[in-house]
C-alpha cells in the first residue's frame, strides 16, 4: 500500500535522526510512537558509533537529532551526545524533547556542556489548560516554560514543534507568541497524523476548514515575531501564498522498521493533476475516511510537468540499445555503461526507493542480478563504493566461474567510477530488524 | 488435492499451489502484468480460489469442474472472481478470447467441458462478437446440476469500455455497462462518472465512501453501471491493499486469517477488487456485493 516513506526522494539527507529509547513522562494524546512506547528499543550505542565514524568519512549528515521517546529521561543520552561530538562528524547536535526536564537548570546546563546546541521542543498549547490537556500531565506546561527560559539563558538554538489537533487549532497564533516570548526562533507546525484507526485518535483530527485559517493566522504572527515557521502534513494548496512553507522532508531515521508499517498513509484526489504533488502528501487516509476527499476545498495547481506515481513499485524495464526504457532509468542505466559483453547482457533494471537491481542474462539460460543498496558498513557486501553496497543475487543456470567473476569485476569498477556522490538510495529500511522490539508484556489482570 | 498442472500441498485442508517458473500473471482483464516481487517460493493466486471453496463449504465437484476448465482452457487462462454478499461466498468464472481464435474457450465448448458436472442453461449464438463470457458458481451448483445462464461481454468501439448481457435460455438482457480509467490522471472523469448516479444519494454519501483512499493507488478503476446498483473496481492493488479490502468488507474470518497468514507468499501478485453499491432506504450506503479476482 502506498506509504509516506516513498513520498519524497530524497529525504532530508543532511539530517540523521537517531532513536535513543522509548520511554516518556508525558502521554500526548496524538503521540506518533505511542504504540512503540516502552516496546521499541533504541539504537544500540555501538551502532550509532559506527554510523558516526562512517559519517566522518562520507560527510553525509551535517546534523544528528536524538529522539525517541522523551530522550532526556535516558541516562544514555549523554553517551550518544559524547559519541557524536567525539566523532567530529556533525556540525550540530539536536535533541527533541518535551522540555520538562529542562526546567531543571542543572540538567539543561549539563546538556549544553555535553555538546548539544539545538533543542526541538514540543509546545502544544498557548496555556496550561490546553497544553496539559494534550500531554495529560498537569504541570507540564509550567515545566516547559521554565525549561525554555533556562535553555535560552544557556544559549541553545530553540525550535518548537506543535501538532495541530482539534484541541489546539484555535490557538496556533497564540502558541507562536508564547514560543517567541521564550526564545524560540524556528517553529514547525505539523498536521496531526492518527497512528491508529480508532475513534479516540480520529476525534483529534481537525477539518481543513478550521486548520487553514488558523494556520495562516499563525504563520502571519510568526512572521511578525521574527520566528521562521514551516509546516508539515498539511496540503500545500490550503496555504495559498504561504504554500512555500510546506516542507514534508524528513531526516533519515534509524528506528525499528515496524514504525513505518504503522505510519499513516496519505492520498490526494488531485495527485496526478497538481503541480505540487511531488512535495505535498495530501490528506491522511484517516482524515479522508472521516471528512472526505475535500475535493471542493483543495485547489490543485494544474500540472505542467510529467507526473510519476508516488512510491511506485519497482519498475521493470528492458534495457536494449535504443530502447526508450533505458532513458526511464537515466543515471542508473548509465552507471553500468560498458559492462556488457558478448556473454553478459543487461536485460533489465528495476529501480526502487531502496534498491537498484540489474538483471544480467549470461547465455544458455543463465542469469544473475547485481544489486545496489545504500552504503552500510554493517551489512555484508561484495564491494562498497562511496554511496553503495553492491552484491549479487538470483544466480540461475550454470555460468562459468570466470564469466561471473569477469562480469562482477566490470560492474564493481563501473560503479566505483560512476559513483560521484550524486546518486542516493534510501537506507532506512531494515536498519534495525523487528527483533529489536521488546516483547510485549502480558496485559495486567483487572484490579 | 493436486492440480493438474502445478504442485499443490495440503495442510489442514488448505490447498497451497506453489508458483512455478512457467507461471504467467494476468489481471482480471487477462492483461499481463509483471509480478511485484520474485514469485519464487510464493503461491499461485488459484490457492485463494481453492481456499474460498473450502471456507464456503463448496461441494468437491465444484472445484473439480474448475480443474477440468483449467485443463481444457490452459493454465492461468481463466479468471475467477470470489464474490461476497455479506453472508455467503460465491464465484464467477470468466473466459477470454478477444480474437475468438481458441476453440476451447467458446461458450459452447466450455459448456461441453463442464457438462459432466452441471449444465449451463444458455444458448449462445457464436456469431455474437463477444470477447468474453462468464458464469456464476454457487456452493451447490453441482448438486443442482445447472447454472442459470451466463453473461456475454462486448467491447465498446472506442475507449477501454464494454457492456454485458445476461443470457438465460434464449433470452438476452442488457446487464452492465462499464469503463476503465486510470484513477489519478483521469480523476476528473472518474469522479464525474461516479457522481453521475441514479442509485446513490450524494447528499448523504461522501465520495470517499466509494472511492476509498486505501484503494485509490491502483492501476485502473472501472466504473460500472448495473441494473440495480453501481460498482467500482480497483485493479492492480498490492497484497496489503487487498488485505485491507478483505477486512474492511468483512470477508469470512477463516478466509481473512488464511490470507493474513500467507501474506508473504502472495506478495508477488497484483489483485483486483470490486464493490457494488447503492444508497439504501435509510440513505446510507449499502454494498450488496464485493469481489476479488485471480486466475487459475
Amino acid at each position: 500500500m502506498e506509504t509516506t516513506r516513498g513520498a519524497f526522494h530524497p529525504t532530508r539527507f543532511r539530517d540523521l535522526a537517531v532513536t535513543v529509547d522509548f520511554h516518556c513522562n508525558s502521554a500526548c494524546r496524538f503521540c506518533i510512537v505511542q504504540e512503540g512506547m516502552n516496546r521499541y528499543r533504541g539504537v544500540p550505542l555501538e551502532r550509532f558509533r559506527a554510523t558516526a565514524a562512517e559519517n566522518r568519512v562520507s560527510r553525509k549528515y551535517e546534523r544528528v537529532l536524538f529522539t525517541g521517546g522523551e530522550v532526556t529521561l535516558e541516562k544514555s543520552l549523554f553517551d550518544f551526545v559524547r559519541v557524536a561530538r567525539e566523532s567530529e562528524s556533525f556540525a550540530h547536535v539536536r535533541v527533541q524533547t518535551n522540555g520538562r526536564r529542562l526546567a531543571d537548570a542543572a540538567y539543561a546546563r549539563a546538556l549544553r556542556e555535553a555538546g548539544v546546541d539545538e533543542l526541538f521542543v514540543s509546545v502544544h498549547g498557548a496555556d496550561a489548560r490546553t497544553h496539559d490537556g494534550i500531554t495529560q500531565r498537569p504541570g507540564s506546561f509550567d515545566e516547559l516554560v521554565r525549561g525554555l527560559d533556562n535553555a535560552r539563558a544557556l544559549g541553545f538554538t530553540l525550535l518548537s514543534n506543535t501538532v495541530i489537533t482539534a484541541l489546539n487549532v484555535q490557538e496556533l497564533a497564540a502558541i507562536m507568541e508564547l514560543a517567541a516570548a521564550h526564545g524560540v526562533t524556528s517553529a514547525e507546525l505539523w498536521g496531526y497524523l492518527p497512528m491508529a484507526d480508532h475513534a479516540e485518535a480520529n476525534a483529534l483530527l481537525a477539518p481543513v476548514s478550521e486548520v487553514a485559517p488558523a494556520l495562516l493566522a499563525a504563520l502571519d504572527r510568526a512572521d511578525a515575531l521574527g520566528v521562521a515557521a514551516l509546516v508539515k502534513y498539511v496540503p500545500h494548496c490550503l496555504l495559498g501564498t504561504r504554500a512555500a512553507l510546506v516542507d514534508n522532508a524528513q531526516p533519515d531515521v534509524i528506528i525499528v522498521e515496524s514504525f513505518w508499517d504503522a505510519f499513516p498513509k496519505f492520498s490526494c484526489l488531485f495527485e496526478a493533476v497538481c503541480e505540487h504533488s511531488d512535495s505535498c502528501l495530501g490528506l491522511s487516509h484517516a482524515y479522508i475516511d472521516r471528512f472526505g476527499w475535500e475535493e471542493t476545498r483543495l485547489r490543485p495547481e494544474p500540472r505542467v510537468t510529467p507526473w510519476k506515481e508516488r512510491d511506485a513499485p519497482a519498475e521493470q524495464a528492458t534495457v536494449d540499445d535504443g530502447d526508450p526504457a533505458r532513458d526511464r532509468h537515466g543515471v542508473w542505466g548509465r552507471l553500468l555503461a560498458g559492462v556488457e559483453d558478448a556473454e553478459a547482457r543487461l536485460a533489465g533494471v528495476q529501480v526502487s526507493r531502496t534498491q537498484v537491481r540489474y538483471g544480467f542474462e549470461l547465455g544458455a539460460g543463465a542469469r544473475l542480478d547485481v544489486v545496489l543498496e545504500a552504503r552500510d558498513p554493517a551489512k555484508q557486501a561484495l564491494a562498497r563504493t562511496r554511496s553503495f553496497n553492491l552484491f549479487y543475487a538470483g544466480l540461475e543456470g550454470d555460468p562459468s566461474r570466470e564469466q561471473v567473476r569477469g562480469l562482477l569485476e566490470r560492474v564493481v569498477a563501473a560503479v566505483q567510477r560512476g559513483d560521484d556522490g550524486t546518486l542516493f538510495l534510501d537506507g532506512r529500511k531494515g536498519l534495525l530488524p523487528l527483533v529489536d522490539e521488546r516483547p510485549r508484556r502480558a496485559p495486567r489482570p483487572p484490579r | 488435492m493436486t492440480s493438474l498442472f502445478t504442485t499443490a500441498s495440503e495442510s489442514d485442508g488448505e490447498v497451497l499451489v506453489e508458483t512455478t517458473p512457467n507461471d504467467r500473471h494476468f489481471d482480471y482483464c487477462l492483461e499481463p502484468y509483471e509480478p511485484r516481487r520474485s514469485p519464487r517460493g510464493g503461491l499461485r493466486s488459484e490457492s485463494l480460489l481453492w481456499q474460498s471453496f473450502r471456507v464456503a463449504g463448496a461441494e468437491p465437484r465444484v472445484a473439480e469442474s474448475v480443474r477440468a476448465l483449467q485443463h481444457a482452457c490452459g493454465r492461468d487462462a481463466t479468471v475467477w472472481g470470489v464474490k461476497y454478499d455479506g453472508s455467503q461466498l460465491f464465484w464467477e468464472l470468466y473466459f477470454y478470447d478477444p480474437q475468438k481464435r481458441d476453440a476451447a474457450v467458446t461458450a459452447t465448448r466450455v459448456g461441453e467441458t463442464v457438462a459432466p458436472f452441471y449444465r449451463i442453461d444458455a444458448t449462445v449464438r457464436e456469431s455474437v462478437p463477444y470477447f468474453m463470457f462468464s458464469y456464476d458458481l454457487r456452493v451447490d451448483t453441482a448438486a443442482r446440476g445447472r447454472v442459470d445462464g451466463l453473461n456475454l461481454y462486448l467491447a465498446e468501439p472506442r475507449g477501454h469500455a464494454g457492456r454485458s448481457y445476461t443470457v438465460q435460455g434464449e433470452r438476452m438482457e442488457l446487464e452492465n455497462h462499464y469503463v476503465f480509467l486510470p484513477p489519478k490522471t483521469d480523476v476528473h472523469e472518474v469522479v464525474a462518472r461516479i457522481r453521475s448516479s441514479t442509485f446513490v444519494d450524494f447528499d448523504r454519501v461522501s465520495l470517499a465512501e466509494l472511492l476509498r483512499p486505501q484503494l485509490f493507488s491502483c492501476r485502473r478503476v472501472c466504473v460500472a453501471r448495473k441494473r440495480t446498483c453501481d460498482a467500482l473496481y480497483f485493479s492492480g492493488i498490492d497484497v496489503d491493499q487487498w488485505l485491507w479490502f478483505l477486512r474492511a468488507y468483512e470477508y469470512p474470518r477463516d478466509f481473512v486469517s488464511f490470507a493474513e497468514r500467507c501474506r508473504g507468499r502472495f506478495e508477488h501478485l497484483r489483485f483486483d477488487v470490486g464493490i457494488d453499491y447503492r444508497s439504501g432506504p435509510d440513505g446510507r450506503l449499502a454494498r450488496p456485493k464485493t469481489s476479488f479476482y485471480g486466475t487459475v
